[in-house]
């Protein structure tokens, strides 16, 4: 039974008006911008975008929702990828770029609190004297408040980890409009049922994240980079188990298929060897990165590796990453005009090289172009459909390719989505993967949100 | 009349549990009962011993993931998992002895459900974190798995971290998948003598921040020191602040060595060799040091503080000027495990106002089980925070038939 959510009224906006002044707007072109993300998914503009700039500001805005029952949609910085920002049913976007403020770091206990709307790149550039950082990189320059929602990760999720392990606590508003917060900054949180990490993926269903407080890491010592160039995807993919079973701790591992690196070395006119290629990074010490480096050189070798090389200094470790760094850019080159649409699968790693390979073979048979980016270490690859967002029929051979790729994945043990969430776009191959699950997930979404309006049509139905 | 509910398969713990969900009779969930008195006596009427659940399912040494049923003893995991020189990341503690059940009882499932993190846990993450999926009952008497294998899954609620932690309040594992790692081929601990609490907590964050990627980091006051299963740390004569390194021979070589000159200005420094320090970490992973005064000599009460690291020696100063007791530090001062004179109500409201502005928890880990009826055993939530507690409860469990009251009065 679905409720008909409640429309934005001028009563409503009167009352966003008495707590933000002037920063809203109803334009078409701002709830236009606010109502997409990066991805293929059909914009949804909500009515009003508001402009917040503190967690109480917010807490209002949700309490004026939430006794009026419109919806409420938070947006970070709209770098998502399955239509997470879209207003569905219409409501109040509240956008928390503004609440870009570094509130506290904590150098002797490793870490620091943000406001939502701060960014990776800005907290990094703010860290830059106190020999720390902030790991998670998902590519994007997403907030961190965005970032938290989503569970985000990306390439250095081998050595540490995803949003998951490195949220120690936040402040959230709740649907009616309260203000929690989660934990504090002591490291564990055996007090009581484990609330932080469950708004961490929330995807802004159950409250909006206002304040997040993040576990950092030193800068390493030494950071050494390398790249292999492998006959076939399955040798690759053996050389990563055997490295990280071998205990070496591989910050980034990413593999780029022969098609990828074909599309780099026509973008940035470079001459890699035509054929499926390793990336690796490591942290450590100048002696552990130089050992790491080695190690996975003579792994690599006995698999048919070719061309192993390897750099400290960071000129030559950039010149070495190139083609990685480019990789996306060089894609959407192959075809002007299109749009990149990029899945997301996630297979136990001993079944890797038989998904990619079976992928690869599929995409041979389809019109599609495409190119493979994946995470190996994870187990999580990258189709990069290169889409005509305005052909119908190129869109549906998408939409088949892509759920061929989610069941391929789920029959071997994998998931459908390794980072990107599930958003709107993925909530059938949820109910596919979870089943009765998603009956669970849907009671903690009434027991939190029971009139619906946080971010209503995205993760579950209600 | 308790009756004791042994379920062989998945299946009839699912008929189990919504049998007692439809006729509104609660249950004490256990695997082997190791656990038993962590956390409030609930007034269960029927006990779900799941100890039939036993064996591991799946197990691939080259993906470092494995599965096993909900009791599947630890001992039994350690074990296939040692044939291969792997080993589970989040240390899970042998409680047992410490809470007077006995050692080497705890399941797998028991380890994850009550969140048991070692003193790995400042590098390698918590037990919640190194779970990959699970099946489960809930107390609404549904099956119903989240997450799988894979070690990126973002597929709706992370539901395996509210599992962690939660004491069996909200559903019955039936099995977990977690991910294992590799046993390092070397681990070697580096000691600093004679540095009071305070400064141990700096020489630890100085080597927390620095590159030499350390593992643990405890401080034993001299008078806990001094009952060190280790026979030169109990020798020592003095308080002595730990460091492990693990990994390779020579990067843990250089790196020991490295430590010591970084830790220079904080005393003498002395080094543990792998077997002394397996040891030395074990009896700091199962708060061995407090099990002596146990509960045949006196039963000195055991509390466990969670604290930002570098507030955690003025908590502990705090609480020792007013009670009789001891500390010992993990974690890099973030963990203090407390054993304190026996008092009725656990001195719980002199332990709790010592707890800082950066927050923290504690919770009374070994106490008698009328004292942990009567006094709160986990800390007292925040009004909006008990309320949202009271909701996943009942999302879960509406007919409060899992564990009432384990965790909160009326929970």
């Amino acid at each position: 039974m679905a409720v008909e959510a409640a429309r934005v009224n001028d009563d409503l906006i009167e009352a966003l008006r008495e707590i933000v002044g002037p920063r809203l707007s109803t334009s078409a072109a701002v709830c236009e911008q606010h109502g997409r993300d990066e991805s293929y998914h059909t914009p949804h503009p909500p009515d009003v975008v508001v402009f917040a700039e503190s967690t109480d500001e917010v807490a209002g805005i949700v309490k004026a929702c939430a006794r009026r029952q419109v919806p409420v949609i938070p947006f970070g910085a709209g770098t998502s990828l399955e239509g997470h920002v879209a207003a569905l049913h219409g409501g109040v976007c509240i956008d928390l770029g503004a609440m870009d403020q570094v509130v506290a770091v904590n150098p002797e206990d490793m870490d620091a609190t943000v406001q939502a709307g701060v960014t990776r790149a800005q907290l990094n550039t703010y860290l830059r004297d106190t020999g720390l950082f902030f790991p998670i990189d998902p590519g994007a320059e997403a907030s961190i408040g965005g970032m938290t929602a989503t569970r985000a990760s990306g390439t250095n999720a081998v050595r540490y980890g995803t949003m998951r392990e490195n949220v120690l606590a936040l402040i959230v508003v709740l649907a009616d409009g309260r203000v929690i917060r989660t934990s504090r900054r002591a490291r564990k949180s055996s007090a009581g049922y484990d609330l932080t990490r469950l708004f961490v993926g929330s995807e802004g269903t159950l409250g909006v994240i206002t304040e997040i407080t993040l576990r950092l890491y030193g800068i390493p010592e030494a950071i050494s980079a390398a790249v292999c160039a492998f006959p076939t995807v399955a040798d690759a993919v053996n050389t990563v188990i055997l490295t990280i079973q071998s205990g070496v701790p591989v910050a980034r591992i990413e593999l780029l298929d022969k098609r990828q690196m074909e599309a780099v070395n026509t973008y940035s006119d470079l001459e890699y060897a035509a054929a499926p290629t390793l990336f690796f990074e490591f942290h450590g010490t100048e002696r552990a990165v130089a050992e790491q480096a080695e190690t996975v050189q003579a792994i690599a070798a006995d698999l048919g590796g070719e061309n192993f090389a390897w750099a400290t200094r960071p000129e030559d470790r950039d010149k070495l990453w190139k083609a990685r760094h480019d990789a996306l850019y060089a894609s959407l080159a192959l075809r002007p005009g299109c749009r990149g649409w990029v899945t997301d699968v996630c297979v136990p790693i001993s079944r890797l090289a038989e998904c990619i390979t079976e992928t690869t073979a599929d995409l041979e048979k389809s019109p599609l172009i495409a190119t493979i980016v994946g995470h190996v270490g994870d187990g999580n690859f990258h189709v990069v459909l290169l889409v005509d967002p305005d052909q119908a029929e190129e869109i549906a051979e998408a939409e088949r390719f892509n759920e061929r790729l989610v069941m391929r994945a789920l029959a071997m043990d994998g998931t459908c989505t390794g980072e990107h969430g599930i958003g709107h776009g993925k909530m059938d191959f949820l109910i596919a993967e979870h089943g009765e699950a998603v009956g669970v997930m849907r009671a903690i979404k009434q027991a939190l949100d029971p009139d619906n309006i946080m971010n209503p049509g995205k993760i579950v139905r209600v | 009349m308790t009756e004791t509910l042994t379920p062989e398969t998945a299946e009839q713990v699912l008929e189990t549990v919504q049998w007692a969900a439809a006729e509104e009779t609660p249950l004490e969930v256990m695997g082997a009962g190791s656990k038993r008195a962590y956390g409030r006596p609930s007034p269960a009427a029927h006990r779900l011993d799941l100890k039939a659940l036993s064996g591991i399912e799946l197990y691939e040494p080259m993906e470092l993931v494995m599965s096993a049923k909900a009791a599947t003893p630890l001992a039994d995991i350690d074990a296939a998992l040692a044939e291969n020189r792997q080993r589970l990341g989040f240390e899970p503690a042998d409680l047992g002895p410490l809470l007077g059940t006995g050692a080497g009882a705890g399941t797998i499932c028991g380890a994850v459900i009550c969140n048991l993190s070692g003193p790995g846990r400042i590098k390698a993450g918590a037990a919640r974190d190194h779970i990959l999926g699970f099946h489960a009952v809930s107390g609404r008497g549904g099956r119903f798995k989240s997450g799988g294998r894979v070690v990126k899954n973002v597929t709706g609620f992370d539901l395996s971290k509210l599992m962690a932690g939660s004491f069996g309040t909200l559903a019955v594992m039936t099995d977990v998948t977690v991910k294992v790692m590799p046993e390092p081929e070397e681990t070697r601990t580096v000691l600093v003598l004679g540095a009071g609490d305070a400064q141990a907590v700096k020489a630890m964050s100085e080597a927390l921040n620095s590159a030499f990627e350390i593992s643990a980091a405890a401080h034993l006051p001299a008078g806990v020191a001094a009952v060190s299963a280790v026979a030169s740390v109990a020798a020592a004569g003095a308080a002595v602040t730990a460091l492990r390194v693990e990994g390779p021979e020579p990067s843990v070589v250089y790196r020991a060595e490295a430590l010591k000159a970084l830790l220079e200005a904080y005393g003498n420094r002395e080094e543990l060799d792998t077997a002394e320090s397996l040891a030395f970490w074990r009896q700091v992973r199962d708060v061995g040091f407090f099990v002596a005064d146990g509960p045949e000599a006196g039963q000195a009460q055991v509390w466990r503080l969670s604290v930002p690291p570098a507030e955690g020696a003025g908590v502990a100063a705090r609480i020792l000027d007013a009670a009789d007791g001891r500390v010992f530090y993990d974690w890099g001062g973030g963990l203090l495990w407390l054993a304190l004179a026996p008092r009725p109500d656990g001195g719980h409201e002199a332990v709790r106002g010592a707890i800082g502005d950066g927050g923290g928890h504690a919770t009374l880990v070994r106490a008698d089980a009328d004292v942990r009826a009567a006094v709160p055993v986990f800390q007292p939530q925040p009004e909006p925070l008990a309320r949202l507690t009271a909701r996943v409860k009942e999302a879960f469990d509406p007919k409060g038939v899992l564990n009432p009251g384990r965790m909160y009065e009326g929970v």
